[in-house]
């Protein structure tokens, strides 16, 4: 098996859990309601420890300690999409984020359960429940506020026509998409972006909200190999602000 | 006295005093209504209250009672939601009395709707569920209890709740409770920082 390529798909899911499980983190204490506080930091907490166990994977090819994977590069070493790195806006848009990536998610883990490379199966296998209740959450409240309001409606849908082309980028196309269909190991971008789109509607249709015609949006790619827009580097300089002050500190 | 957040995320909302003084005065009870929520742990455990939650509708009490009262231990089986206006409650009984002891009308016989019954067993303590009676209406569904489910342990308070407005998790999907026993970070007993307090007591303050 080709380990450049399977590391090449591990950093991607790990830096896409991480970036977004620490922005969820940013609504910690500003939800818009107590229970909905608790279960969207919880959410990210789960991303968050997602990544972790990729990143052990990782570490177990040869890379980094997680810690030194997670603090210690520069936005240009990160591979995440750039859907996850965008600021948080109002909930409207963090709420679209959190459905359109988690839907995805989920359909990649769903697929990596059949993975060849058994550290990855078992991994998806293990944590897919959890993404099942993420992918719970954000439909039931798109579905609820995607028909409540005149202005719920029309927020989400400004929302999501503004997240519609970073959120193509999660699909963007890997070096090694060939090998690691040929391999076994992952059945690639574009047979996942296909499910997606289906999802995506099929949730939308129950809904006021109208899907972008996807034909006319200009994917925004790049964030795979480290082209990143300018609010991951102040992102990274937070997160790793605690880690920087002591790095062998014990927790 | 003016205040300065140490927090980024606050600072990045540029919220200026002004706007804080401006801020339109909440109405009264603008909450969403209330819905309890019941754990099985596991299979073979008994159905618990645990809380409740405030939701704009069952779906959404649903997702808030996940997190809110299944996000730490190291299991759960099944959540269910009950909204709590659609829970009838029976009087409140003490000192050993079984409120059941008021009840003394029998069962009518006549079988309408399925009720779900819960007891306490201690003032303050959760309500349990305890089995399913058949019957007309409430006070039927008392009197059915009463035969069906007799209790060594005094019952000082019954919910009675109609079986249609009980939302169970489905059993397919369990497996969003997969990784649980693996959150113990999420229990403040797993961080175990005794000794380097300690070590550090120790060190500014020798005796």
């Amino acid at each position: 098996m080709n380990t450049e390529a399977i590391k090449d798909l591990l950093y991607k899911i790990a830096d896409d859990q991480l970036i977004l499980g620490h922005r969820n983190s940013e609504w910690t204490g500003f939800g818009p309601l107590l229970e909905e506080d608790i279960a969207f930091s919880s959410m990210a907490q789960d991303k968050v420890g997602q990544s972790w166990q990729f990143y052990k994977i990782l570490n177990e090819l040869g890379e980094s300690e997680p810690d030194t994977l997670a603090f210690m590069r520069n936005a240009e070493q990160f591979h995440n999409c750039q859907l996850t790195e965008l600021p948080n806006g109002e909930y409207d848009f963090s709420l679209i984020r959190h459905f359109l990536f988690d839907t995805a998610e989920l359909i990649r883990f769903n697929m990596l359960s059949e993975s060849s490379y058994e550290p990855i199966a078992l991994l998806s296998k293990k944590i897919k429940g959890e993404v099942k209740y993420h992918t719970m959450h954000a439909n039931i409240w798109i579905k609820q506020l995607g028909s409540a309001t005149e202005e719920s409606i029309s927020r989400l849908q400004k929302s999501l026509d503004y997240a519609m082309p970073y959120a193509l980028g999660i699909f963007e196309a890997s070096k090694f998409e060939a090998t690691l269909k040929q391999d076994g190991v992952f059945e690639g971008e574009v047979v996942l972006k296909t499910t997606w789109l289906a999802q995506v509607a099929g949730i939308l249709e129950q809904t006021e909200l109208t899907m972008p015609s996807i034909d006319q949006v200009q994917p925004l790619v790049g964030g795979r190999y480290g082209n990143h827009t300018d609010h991951l580097q102040p992102l990274l300089d937070e997160m790793s602000e605690v880690f920087q002050v002591d790095p062998s500190a014990d927790w | 006295m003016s205040l300065k957040s140490l927090d980024p995320r606050v600072g990045r909302l540029h919220i200026s005093e002004q706007e804080d003084n401006d801020k339109t005065q909440k109405g009264a009870l603008d909450q969403f209504e209330t819905y309890e929520a019941f754990v099985q742990v596991k299979e073979g455990k008994s159905l618990d209250h645990v809380g409740s939650v405030h939701a704009p509708n069952e779906e959404m009490a649903f997702l808030f009672a996940k997190e809110q009262y299944t996000r730490r231990g190291m299991y759960c089986n099944t959540l269910c939601i009950v909204k709590t206006e659609n829970i009838m409650m029976s009087e409140f009984s003490d000192n050993k009395i079984s409120v059941y002891d008021s009840v003394t009308v029998n069962p009518t016989g006549i079988i309408t709707e399925e009720f779900e019954i819960f007891h306490m067993f201690k003032r303050g303590k959760h309500h349990r569920f305890i089995g399913t009676v058949n019957a007309l209406n409430f006070e039927d569904a008392m009197a059915n209890s009463k035969v069906f489910y007799p209790s060594e342990k005094p019952v000082y308070n019954v919910w009675v709740v109609n079986a249609k407005h009980m939302l169970t998790s489905d059993d397919d999907d369990r497996d969003i409770w997969d990784t649980l026993k693996e959150k113990q970070y999420r229990e403040a007993i797993d961080y175990k920082g005794q000794d380097i307090i300690k070590a550090y007591k120790e060190k500014i303050a020798p005796d």
